[in-house]
């Protein structure tokens, strides 16, 4: 295993890669933002970003200079909106790719480490979790109850972990525990539990958490989905954002309110997009085989 | 009469991030019609650089940084890429130092040799080139209904045989064999080398045979070059350079591998490893190595000069004591003593 | 690779199997129980209920009830739809499935050779500025939000350039009087296209196969492929079909053109890593020292032997390109699985909800059974060893 810093200057020479983290903390610094307009500059009755509302203007109205970026058709501040969903948008994505992960690693190395019957079991559960349509089932499922912004997040995980990526780190584990230092640890007396734990998913993990940027842009764009649906009970998020003014049949007249979704969706596309290409630039730092020889 | 393939001071560097590798340096030779040539050498001395220089086949990062190589005259390295597609396979054909690869795993192994005869001779039809896929099967020895199989479901000896078979699919003039034996195990190695040889003679083709192994190279060359970290240290005929080595280098190497028919010797090794190519030794590069280094050794890169004819060597002090016999020379020669000096009264 | 494609059938409907039981289960597990809803719903009369309380078993155990839900839907009984009463789950998803069928086929057909190309393209000019564009570019479009990105098209192409129809499935002013119902166009348009492509398939195979691309074969394939398209809208038109089927294909444009703009980029990426692999083995490199021109060593070597990756996660992508199928359909109004299933979930119309996500899951075992035969065509080492052959 190579060092952070060797990594890191293997990263650096992927420009999608830099590009997208580049991206990200742009999104970054955004997001972190909130907190301080709202707590100086911005009047939490008017730029509120759920129940805020400026009686100054007919809604929605097109950008001004109070509202840089225009209000939605019921008075909320788009940019407000756009910022305090920011921080969640990074926390759904990472709440629910970390759960991915740590799920898909845990059962890859198990079922890589102790074969037979675990194996068998897993894979068959991951190839029919394979063939879910999750996002047709989670509409079903979401017109029935009203998913909430944390239980999506923890569904969105759990039902990912189950899935492909456990194959594909299972492959990887699997590659793990044929060296030779794998045997060298068991002759030594290592335990199951400190062999998976100190030597398997350590090399699994690089993997993992390439697997983890491509999960968060899955994430978000089930989120967003779902969000323009209305099917979800999440009070604000960029897919929310849409679906307002979808709702209100805003989105008829396009060019004319483009404030409205233009923000947004480019939100959107540029934050998920980002998670990919820093994916993509990871792949580069784990699959030697990618990199320029 | 020009001979086939010439390399004129031909010099070739890797760019890297650590600077420029020096893979091949100032490389002379010739090769002349229906000659073997074994170019012998350790692992990453160049040998190799030199077969995908001559197939101008280098990677993106590699430069000509001097020198020629001339093909039946021509410097392959001014040809348009149409001209260096028809000198590929039609004059130069290769087999590959992993020639288990080198079979494209999704198409029939007949397909892929019939791909190359259709190619290079459009007149040709279909069904005739199949003919010949036929008759080469033959003459390698694969039973021909395999030439509609797909690559796995052959053996490791089997592909060898069906590479060969390819490469004299176009009645090349010369073939370049790169490692062809190394993957096999020595009894399939031996039998597939004789017979490369014994079909090589009957249509009198060039061939450059590539190994590290000194007793691959002593068995099928009539002529042998010695590389030593991308530069030719010893160049002569195989029996002289195997009887007589000349460069301390060579004689190490001959001392390095058991001779079955020969006298009883020590295996010795060579001392250290091969020089670090982006900054080699001052001098001669195998001055560090070396145990007859003196002072100019290190400081003079010894030249090119023939010590007796039709012997080259770069050595300020080379091996004096003749006659030591050290390898296994070609068995099979001394029942045809006229191709000894094939070589000399072809050229 | 006969025991190949058995075992494989097997296993697929093992995980039908398992898929419904799941489906059975999950929305048992939902609070207000779908029987419940089934019966507390006002739009079904008192009648019908009681047949529905026999038919769902509901007098019987759970175990009972879950068998009895198994039998009704091989038997094709999947009850009777609220918001369409009193059309059988059945018809509907029946009248809808070839539709998505088709525009689901045309959309990934293209979307995997627009990608396959492309990704071909940019492996082999690795570094260049077009190896950068498309990736970013293709990202971009990956990653966008799709009901957006439809928006936006619908916008641009059907609205403003007024180009193509604004959504739904036809126009209803041209089709008031047709001698034909839509169902019935379609469904000569679904026989006669496929008719015709199995027939251009053949055509191009005999010609073109392996070695034979000839100048003078390349022609008469041409030749013959047009001459067999303009039979088949000759006898179209004679039919009094062709306006029809014209308008048809019209409003299926944009969402096809929309489908493939997002996912050609998942097939190009993957092609393009896979690629990258492939241009370092060995037959690469003996193909161009046999002297073989350069796009023939792109296409038949490196990029033939890199398809296969590909294709795997094709397989894999199948259930993901399922969800951007029905947002499609909702997006563009195109009435098949996808909508129904969106309509009916939020119309709390559960018998059709159930039956039209059941349905998506057959219609995905079986696009996954195909792929997976496809790949074993592909790769002659699957079928021989039943496994994919380990690279290298």
């Amino acid at each position: 295993m190579r060092g952070l810093s060797q990594n890191w200057a293997v990263f650096r020479e992927s420009r999608i890669g830099m590009l997208g983290l580049i991206v990200i903390l742009l999104f970054g610094v955004f997001g972190a933002l909130w907190p301080i307009m709202i707590n100086t500059v911005w009047d939490p009755l008017i730029y509120h970003p759920v129940v805020g509302f400026d009686p100054m203007l007919l809604h929605p109205s097109p950008p001004t200079k109070a509202h840089l970026l225009g209000t939605d058709p019921i008075g909320r501040d788009i940019l407000a909106q756009l910022m305090f969903s920011t921080g969640r948008e990074f926390l759904l994505g990472v709440l629910s790719a970390l759960i991915t992960v740590v799920i898909g690693t845990v059962i890859g190395t198990v079922a890589a480490y102790y074969g037979g019957f675990t194996d068998t079991f897993f894979m068959r559960v991951a190839d029919i979790m394979m063939l879910f349509p999750f996002i047709p089932l989670l509409v079903v499922v979401g017109s029935m109850v009203r998913l909430t912004f944390f239980p999506f997040a923890i569904i969105l995980g759990v039902l990912g972990g189950f899935g492909g990526i456990t194959i594909i780190l299972k492959a990887q584990a699997l590659s793990v525990k044929v060296r030779p230092y794998i045997d060298a640890a068991r002759v030594a007396g290592g335990s199951s539990f400190h062999i998976i734990r100190a030597h398997i998913i350590p090399n699994v993990l690089p993997l993992s958490f390439l697997y983890m940027m491509f999960n968060v842009t899955g994430a978000i764009l089930s989120e967003a989905t779902l969000s323009f649906f209305g099917v979800l009970n999440i009070d604000m998020s960029w897919g929310m954002m849409i679906h307002t003014a979808e709702a209100a049949g805003y989105l008829f007249d396009f060019g004319k309110y483009w404030w409205l979704w233009l923000p947004s969706g480019l939100a959107i596309t540029l934050f998920c997009a980002a998670f990919y290409m820093v994916g993509r630039g990871l792949d580069e730092v784990v699959n030697p085989r990618l990199r320029k020889r | 009469m020009d001979p086939l393939l010439k390399l004129d001071d031909f010099t070739m560097h890797y760019r890297t991030k650590a600077g420029w590798v020096q893979a091949v340096d100032g490389v002379t030779l010739s090769l002349a019609r229906g000659q073997a040539l074994g170019l012998v050498g350790e692992s990453g001395c160049g040998k190799t650089s030199i077969a995908m220089s001559v197939m101008k086949l280098l990677p993106y990062n590699s430069k000509v940084v001097r020198g020629r190589i001339l093909f039946e005259g021509r410097d392959i390295y001014s040809m348009t890429d149409g001209e260096v597609r028809k000198m590929r396979w039609k004059g130069v054909a290769m087999i590959f130092q992993a020639a288990m690869n080198s079979l494209n795993p999704v198409y029939r192994v007949g397909n892929q040799i019939v791909e190359a005869i259709v190619t290079h001779e459009p007149e040709t039809s279909e069904e005739e080139a199949w003919a010949r896929v036929r008759s080469l099967f033959e003459l390698v020895g694969i039973p021909k209904e395999r030439m509609y199989h797909y690559p796995h479901e052959y053996s490791g000896g089997m592909k060898q045989r069906a590479v060969i078979a390819m490469a004299l699919a176009c009645n090349p003039k010369m073939i370049i064999a790169d490692e062809p034996t190394t993957a096999l195990d020595v009894i399939v190695q031996d039998k597939i080398l004789r017979e490369m040889d014994q079909i090589r003679r009957k249509i009198n083709m060039s061939m450059i045979y590539i190994s590290h192994d000194v007793s691959v190279i002593a068995e099928v060359s009539d002529v042998v070059a010695v590389m030593y970290a991308g530069k030719l240290v010893e160049l002569g005929q195989a029996d002289d350079v195997f009887k007589r080595p000349r460069h301390p280098y060579t004689y190490a190497l001959m001392r390095a591998y058991p001779s079955i028919l020969g006298e009883k010797h020590e295996l010795a090794t060579i001392p250290g490893e091969p020089p670090n190519l982006l900054d080699p030794p001052s001098g001669c590069r195998f001055h560090p190595r070396c145990d007859r280094a003196s002072a100019e050794c290190s400081k003079a890169d010894p030249m090119w000069r023939e010590i007796c004819p039709g012997h080259y060597c770069t050595c300020h002090n080379p091996v004096e004591i003749g006659g030591t016999w050290v390898g296994q020379v070609r068995s099979g020669k001394a029942a045809d003593g006229g191709d000894q000096l094939g070589t000399s009264s072809n050229s | 690779m006969r025991r190949y494609v058995l075992s494989r059938l097997g296993q697929v409907i093992l995980t039908l199997l398992i898929y419904i039981t799941l489906v059975y289960f999950l929305l048992q597990a939902m609070p207000g129980d779908i029987t419940q809803m089934y019966l507390a719903n006002p739009k079904v009369p008192q009648a019908a209920r009681e047949e529905l309380r026999k038919q769902l078993g509901l007098d019987q155990g759970v175990v009972m009830q879950y068998l009895t839900y198994v039998k009704n839907f091989f038997r094709g009984e999947l009850g009777v739809s609220f918001s369409h009463y009193p059309r059988p789950v059945w018809d509907i998803l029946m009248e809808r499935l070839p539709r998505t069928f088709v525009l689901f086929l045309t959309a990934h057909v293209l979307s995997f050779y627009v990608g396959y190309v492309m990704g071909r393209v940019i492996a082999w000019r690795r570094g260049r500025v077009v190896d950068y564009a498309a990736t970013v570019v293709g990202i971009t479009f990956w990653t966008a939000f799709y009901p957006l990105l439809a928006l936006v098209l619908i916008w641009i192409f059907a609205y403003t350039l007024r180009l193509l129809p604004l959504n739904q499935f036809i126009e209803p002013k041209l089709w008031q009087g047709a001698p034909f119902s839509a169902n019935t166009v379609f469904g000569y348009m679904v026989y006669g296209g496929g008719a015709v492509a199995i027939g251009l398939f053949l055509i191009f195979y005999a010609f073109l196969r392996g070695l034979k691309r000839t100048r003078r074969n390349v022609a008469l394939a041409w030749l013959s492929g047009s001459v067999l398209v303009a039979v088949a809208l000759l006898a179209a038109s004679r039919a009094g079909l062709l306006v029809y089927i014209w308008d048809i294909v019209n409003h299926m444009v944009l969402p096809v053109c929309t489908l493939t703009l997002i996912s050609f980029a998942g097939t190009m990426l993957l092609m393009r890593d896979s690629m990258l692999e492939t241009v370092q083995e060995d037959y690469v490199m003996a193909a161009h020292a046999k002297g073989l021109p350069d796009t023939i060593v792109r296409d038949r070597y490196a990029a033939r032997t890199a398809i296969l990756p590909t294709v795997t996660s094709l397989v894999l992508s199948l259930a993901s390109s399922m969800s951007g199928g029905l947002v499609t359909e909702t997006m563009f109004s195109w009435p098949g699985l996808g909508q129904v299933l969106f309509h009916s979930a939020l119309a709390n119309d559960y018998p059709l909800a159930t039956g039209a996500l059941a349905f998506t899951g057959v219609f995905l075992l079986i696009a996954h059974f195909v792929a997976d035969i496809l790949y074993a065509v592909l790769d002659p080492r699957i079928a021989y060893t039943g496994q994919p052959a380990a690279e290298g």
